[in-house]
């Protein structure tokens, strides 16, 4: 069976991403052809940029749902009202469970930005971080 | 989970600020390195703004967010709303709050003090050091949704404080 594909990309001000995370892997060694596809994802993720963008000005709302496509995968996006965008890579989820989980990640987004030595560009490297996004994943996504 | 929001007593926060003014005071011999006090205050307001956004859909219009401030953003730091909002519509607007917290307990020493022109000015003066924190505070949140902007505060008729924010004109090509 084909690991399900996963990722998540936090990109903050100024488009810096500020932390990424491959969900999908259960292991943490990504072996050569996990890394091909790993930098395809990472492509895929910020070439969705342009569209979220031009999304996000259309409505007001935050979850701006599938933005973008590739082949057979699909990008949803979460943009708060500070303009940062949880965006999630995957192969076709329902629409709800992503709406959750981008909330449970604002949750922990916001716990972490509270750290007041966080400047606008810094990767969020925190491993309860992490786990707590893992966590949701499994989740939501299992 | 929603944690229970844990209390702290205003006269702390009173005498957090007025002890960061006093302190930078004397870090910078006599004067207040206004440069610092905005740094800090930027970068709180920039984490309060992301914070107290959290369920609200993104604002499009300046008018917007200058509301957002005016309401929840004052309701939250400095514990009332914004009295009036006045704008010329080409991107200034003036925020004036009737009875500011954070300036309340200022005075000057009785004995300086000639007529009542001089003693506002003076009062004035040893309230413009204060405001540069806030000021730096409001300044952040708006950065931080996507207004650039600068604001100045004009303490001239204390209590009542006036805020000035000034929203950059977007770039000419």
């Amino acid at each position: 069976m084909a690991a399900p594909i996963l990722s998540l990309v936090i990109v903050g001000h100024e488009d810096h991403p500020i932390f990424e995370v491959d969900l999908g892997s259960r292991t943490a060694e990504p072996s050569t052809r996990d890394e091909r596809a790993q930098y395809l994802h990472q492509f895929v993720l910020h070439a969705s940029l342009d569209a979220v963008e031009e999304q996000l000005w259309t409505t007001p709302a935050m979850h701006l749902g599938t933005v973008d496509r590739f082949n057979n995968l699909q990008v949803s996006a979460y943009v708060t009202a500070a303009h940062i965008k949880f965006l999630l890579l995957h192969d076709g989820r329902s629409d709800d469970t992503i709406r959750s989980f981008f909330r449970d990640v604002y949750e922990c987004y916001l716990r972490v930005i509270m750290n007041p030595f966080i400047t606008p560009t810094t990767r969020i490297t925190s491993a309860l971080f992490q786990s707590k996004i893992r966590g949701a994943a499994r989740n939501y996504f299992r | 989970m929603p944690a229970k929001p844990r209390v702290a007593a205003e006269a702390g926060l009173d005498a957090l600020t007025a002890e960061l003014v006093r302190y930078y005071r004397a870090v910078g011999h006599g004067t207040v390195p206004a440069a610092l006090l905005e740094a800090i205050g930027q970068r709180v307001g920039r984490a309060l703004a992301e914070r107290y956004t959290r369920d609200k859909p993104r604002m499009v219009e300046h008018l917007d967010v200058i509301k957002w401030t005016c309401k929840e953003l004052w309701g939250e730091v400095f514990r009332k709303q914004v009295d009036s909002l006045r704008t010329n519509h080409r991107g200034t607007f003036v925020l004036k709050d009737n009875h500011f917290r954070w300036t309340r307990s200022i005075s000057v020493d009785p004995g300086d003090l000639g007529a009542g022109a001089a003693a506002t000015a003076a009062t004035a003066a040893a309230a413009a050091d204060h405001l540069h924190l806030p000021c730096a505070i409001i300044r952040g949140a708006l950065q931080s949704l996507g207004v650039d902007c600068a604001v100045t505060a004009d303490p001239s008729h204390l209590p009542a404080v006036d805020f000035t924010v000034v929203i950059a004109p977007p770039p000419t090509r």
